[in-house]
C-alpha cells in the first residue's frame, strides 16, 4: 500500500483514494441521502470519547464516596468492583488509586495508551501524545500545572504507568459542597480528567 | 441508545475482525476512523440489518486483503454495505 501524499490523485477512482477522502465522501452521501446526520456521527464520536465512557467511571467513584464498604472493595479489586456495576471489558485488570490530602495520583501509559476504557470510554487525544507520555513521568507537577491542575506543594504526586495488564483509575477526592448530595448528584460532579488525575475537583 | 451499545458490539467482535488495539487498547490513528465506526453503527441501525451483517462483511474484507490496514477494511465493508442498500459512491460524479 503506497499512497504518496494522497492529494489530487483522482484518476484511479474511489478504490485508490486515500481512506480519509473515501470516508468523507461516504459520510457526505449518507447525510445527503438522509440516512445519517452529521450530528449523529459527531455525537457518537464525542460522547464516546468524553461522556458515555467517563460516566461509567463517575458512577463507580460516586458509589465509593457514599459507600465505605464499596470503596474498600474497589481499592482491593477494582476489576470486580466495577464489574459489579456492569462495567467490564475483555482487557486486563483495573486498579484504583485513591487521592488523599497528602497524595495526588495521575495516570499515564508510557508505552502506548492503555486506558481503562470500560469505565472511561476512549482515551482523549492528549493521553496518547508522546509529550504527555514523556513529560508526565519527568516533570508531572509542571505538566499538571500547564494543564490547569495545580497540586499544592505539600501534596505528593504519584505517577502510575498503565499497561495492558493493569489500567489505573484515580479515585478523586469529593469537591467542596459534596456533603448531603445523592449518589446520582455526586456522579455528575466527577469528570473524566479527575479520574485520569489531570484535574482536581 | 447507540452509544451504550457501542462497547458491547465492539467487544463482541473477538476474532480477526476485532478492532486493532495498541497493546490491548483500542485507539484510532486518525479522526476518520472514529467517524467510520460511528457510521457503521448508525448505518446498521437505519437499515435494520443488524450488527452481524456488518461484522460478516468486515471479516470478508479482511480475508480478501489481509495486509491492508484494519480501518481501510472497515471502510470497505461500510462502503459495500451502503452500496448494497442503494448508497453507492459511484453515484457521485468524480471530482
Amino acid at each position: 500500500m503506497s499512497e504518496h501524499d494522497g492529494h489530487g490523485h483522482d484518476h484511479a477512482g474511489p478504490a485508490a483514494s486515500p481512506p480519509e477522502q473515501r470516508a468523507a465522501a461516504l459520510e457526505a452521501l449518507l447525510i445527503e441521502k438522509e440516512i445519517l446526520t452529521e450530528g449523529f456521527i459527531d455525537t457518537v464520536v464525542t460522547t464516546y470519547e468524553s461522556r458515555v465512557g467517563p460516566m461509567n467511571g463517575a458512577k463507580v467513584v460516586a458509589k465509593a464516596w457514599v459507600d465505605p464498604e464499596y470503596r474498600a472493595k474497589l481499592v482491593e479489586d477494582a476489576t470486580a468492583a466495577a464489574a459489579e456495576l456492569g462495567f467490564k471489558g475483555p482487557q486486563g485488570n483495573m486498579a484504583v488509586v485513591e487521592n488523599t490530602d497528602e497524595v495526588h495520583n495521575v495516570v499515564v501509559c508510557t508505552l502506548c495508551s492503555c486506558y481503562p476504557w470500560p469505565v472511561l470510554g476512549l482515551p482523549p487525544a492528549w493521553y496518547k501524545s508522546p509529550s504527555y507520555r514523556a513529560r508526565m513521568v519527568r516533570e508531572p507537577r509542571a505538566l499538571l500545572a500547564e494543564m490547569g491542575c495545580h497540586v499544592p506543594d505539600d501534596v505528593e504526586i504519584r505517577v502510575w504507568d498503565s499497561s495492558a495488564d493493569k489500567r489505573y483509575l484515580v479515585l478523586p477526592q469529593p469537591p467542596a459542597g459534596a456533603e448531603g448530595k445523592s449518589e446520582e448528584e455526586l456522579a455528575e460532579l466527577v469528570t473524566r480528567d479527575s479520574m485520569v488525575g489531570v484535574a482536581r475537583l | 441508545m447507540t452509544d451504550r451499545r457501542t462497547a458491547a458490539l465492539i467487544e463482541a467482535m473477538a476474532g480477526p475482525e476485532a478492532p486493532r488495539r495498541a497493546d490491548g487498547e483500542m485507539v484510532f490513528e486518525a479522526p476518520w476512523q472514529g467517524r467510520a465506526v460511528a457510521m457503521a453503527l448508525g448505518l446498521v441501525e437505519r437499515l435494520g440489518v443488524g450488527w452481524e451483517e456488518f461484522r460478516r462483511r468486515l471479516v470478508a474484507e479482511i480475508e480478501a486483503q489481509p495486509g491492508r490496514p484494519y480501518y481501510e477494511s472497515w471502510l470497505a465493508a461500510l462502503e459495500s454495505l451502503a452500496a448494497d442498500h442503494g448508497v453507492g459512491l459511484q453515484e457521485r460524479a468524480p471530482a
